[in-house]
């Protein structure tokens, strides 16, 4: 009898194991072949790219294609001004956004509910929406093809997200820190600069890396608002390779490769704040 | 102290990528030079980009310390089309730019906010342009764009493949269409490329548009598109070509990349598009190059009939500076000469609503030019018709009629819904 526990345990635990496994190969290869699909793809010629099968080796291989890539699209100045708008942008999205956050989470006032709610209805807007009013205030501010511009557009829009991760986070921060803090000495803006926002760099980690993939993929606004390369990113690079009328796909292709290597590069070395900021955020009630 | 800091950093943060990087706003003044933006979509891989860029060095030093004409250069068609009109819809526009001459950019017609040329163009200047250009951006009685470059997509025919299923003359009647769609399947090939996807179902497009032609006659365009029944029975046609094996699997959901793919890897015989594909026909598949034969769709009430459309005009902003509305009116008489539009045409294959003295051009170049010269009408398409969510509906409906959930009927329908 005894034996036949162990064995339906056994048995059981295989087959949990099995699925474990078949699900985890299964979305890893969702999430990988796309990716094995582009790499391939970029060192092919248009015409393989059109019609050999998907994941066939190329017959040469194109190394021309990452050459284009990149003195075509003068990819080496949109990648500095890329990584000069996500980082400022989001700096000053986290920063607003704590402070935003902040008061929402940890000051009891009538409206916090309703503060929060109204700022997390700005999800819910399509960014197609606001396009001409964006355009209006960013050209009255003279601010039309600078990266000033796209700095205060990408935090804004972003500014219900960042302030929804950061203020699940600060909601988990016990009350009695923060008290203590005050019974010595601390002011408003203490509370704010030596208690709570040290103690959110999960949920700033998390807002700010989302944020910053953000800045890094966005193409609409970037094209909207910037006319010349000095002002541009390099998702405007990567269009450079499509005409109104003929699309030259593999050397695209090449642009995309280099241009996903910061963000892969920052999940890779941040996938841990990214998840648990997310959890920690989630399960807090 | 804390809170004039984190006030300060602010500040910092948007002030100096804004003053490092800034580039200027510039404007018109006085005795300096005045500075033209000339916003367009012919950069990048557009075979324009290079003798467009040529010409403009060529004006700016013509002009030096006078004009300083400057690119600014919009890689992506469609995205270019969403800013130009989110521009005008907040009531600004680059001084040049260019635009498609759709109903959508019509609309802007009735604002302040373009350049009239309707006297400028009273002059010798309307020479410059080919008969009936003018008339098609003329709206009331005002023309505010200039057309630039059309569009003519006849059939482009792979002759080799007809030739080995066992024709040897373009298809002149729908019944020699289907009895040479039946030969070249059981050759082993695939009649016609078309397509469902991309923003306008561009190939399958103007398939319908031929078909209209054949059926409708010149006219067509002038019907009632929710209650004659030649839109029905067009779309009837347009269907059959998606059934039985007279296209490509892929061609529901395909975009250009898949209808202009299998016509270039030889797999499909039959392919619409316009002149500005021929380049990379020639460099990418020679054979096919060398096996293509341009010509018109098939017949029926009508025959001979081609599509061609204005493709682009180009536009100034409205200003209240004469003289930058003279720098500016300087430079598109410029860029309009026959000379200089001769020589974006040589260079690009591109055919333009300005006369082109003297381009010659490749084996299928001329017979371009010989299918619309001989062609017995001329017709707008689709697209140049109705609006852009109109254009964005034909697609939609096209794969839900092409996959067997709607009919011919309802493919109308489900259009007209959206005209207004």
């Amino acid at each position: 009898m005894a034996s036949k526990v162990v064995k339906e345990k056994k048995r059981l635990g295989f087959l949990g194991t099995f699925f474990k496994w078949f699900y985890l190969i299964f979305f890893l290869c969702i999430t990988l072949l796309p990716l094995i699909w582009l790499f391939i793809t970029s060192f092919k010629t248009n015409l393989e790219f059109e019609t050999a099968s998907a994941f066939s080796l190329p017959k040469v291989w194109q190394f021309g294609n990452y050459v284009k890539a990149i003195s075509m699209s003068g990819l080496p100045r949109l990648f500095l001004n890329s990584i000069i708008v996500a980082v400022f942008a989001t700096a000053l999205n986290l920063i607003v956004s704590a402070m935003g956050a902040f008061a929402i989470a940890r000051e009891k006032f009538k409206l916090n509910n309703l503060l929060l709610s109204v700022i997390m209805s700005g999800v819910l807007i399509p960014i197609i929406a606001l396009m001409v009013p964006y355009f209006r205030l960013i050209k009255n501010l003279f601010l039309i093809d600078n990266l000033g511009g796209l700095i205060l557009v990408y935090s804004a829009i972003n500014l219900p997200i960042s302030v929804y991760l950061i203020h699940g986070f600060m909601s988990t921060i016990p009350k009695e820190l923060e008290e203590a803090a005050v019974i010595d000495g601390c002011t408003f803006s203490q509370r704010f600069t030596k208690v709570i926002f040290p103690l959110s760099q999960a949920g700033l980690a998390t807002a700010g890396v989302l944020m910053f993939i953000y800045c890094w993929n966005e193409f609409t606004y970037a094209m909207l608002l910037t006319n010349s390369e000095r002002a541009r990113t390099l998702q405007l690079g990567i269009r450079y390779f499509k005409s109104q009328f003929v699309v030259d796909y593999t050397s695209m292709l090449a642009a995309i490769v280099i241009t996903m290597i910061p963000t892969i590069l920052v999940y890779v070395f941040m996938h841990d704040q990214i998840i648990g900021g997310m959890t920690n955020g989630a399960v807090k009630g | 102290m804390k809170k004039n800091f984190l006030v300060a950093l602010l500040a910092i943060m948007l002030a100096v990528p804004s003053f490092v990087f800034a580039n200027g706003q510039s404007e018109s003044a006085g005795d300096k030079e005045i500075e033209i933006r000339f916003s367009t979509i012919w950069v990048g891989a557009d075979t324009k980009a290079a003798p467009v860029k040529e010409l403009v060095d060529e004006f700016n030093t013509a002009n030096a310390g006078k004009i300083k004409v400057i690119i600014e250069e919009n890689p992506d068609a469609d995205a270019y089309r969403s800013k130009i009109n989110t521009m005008l819809g907040s009531g600004s526009a680059p001084d040049v730019f260019s635009f498609n001459p759709d109903q959508t950019s019509f609309m802007f017609y009735d604002s302040d906010v373009l350049m009239d040329f309707t006297d400028e163009l009273k002059g010798d200047w309307a020479s410059n342009f080919v008969d009936g250009a003018i008339e098609s951006a003329t709206i009331n009685g005002k023309t505010k764009s200039l057309p630039f470059e059309m569009g003519y997509t006849p059939i482009w025919y792979n002759m080799d493949i007809l030739e080995e299923a066992g024709v040897s003359e373009i298809p002149q009647t729908f019944d020699e269409f289907w009895d040479a769609c039946e030969k070249i399947k059981a050759a082993g090939y695939v009649p016609t490329s078309q397509m469902t996807g991309g923003t306008n179902a561009w190939t399958s497009m103007l398939w319908y548009c031929h078909i209209l032609n054949a059926i409708g006659g010149p006219n067509v365009w002038e019907k009632d598109f929710a209650t004659d029944p030649v839109f029905v029975e067009a779309a009837e046609i347009l269907n059959r070509m998606y059934q039985d094996g007279n296209t490509t699997v892929d061609a529901i959901g395909g975009d250009a990349g898949v209808s202009g793919g299998h016509f270039l890897a030889g797999q499909t015989a039959m392919f619409i598009n316009g002149p500005w594909y021929i380049g990379r026909v020639e460099s990418e598949a020679p054979e096919v190059f060398a096996a293509t034969q341009i010509g018109p769709g098939p017949g029926d009430k009508y025959s001979n009939g081609q599509v061609g459309f204005p493709q682009s005009n180009l536009v100034a902003a409205n200003t209240s500076d004469p003289a930058k509305k003279e720098a500016v009116l300087s430079f598109l008489k410029w860029m309009t000469t026959p000379e200089n539009a001769a020589k974006i045409s040589q260079a690009s294959g591109a055919m333009l609503a300005v006369k082109t003295p003297g381009v010659t051009g490749n084996r299928v170049q001329t017979q371009f030019n010989e299918a619309v010269n001989n062609a017995s009408f001329l017709q707008t398409h689709f697209q140049f018709n109705f609006a852009t969510d109109v254009m964005a509906e034909f697609g939609q409906a096209l794969a839900k009629m092409a996959s067997g959930k709607a009919t011919a009927e309802e493919f109308v329908a489900q259009i007209a819904s959206k005209i207004r």
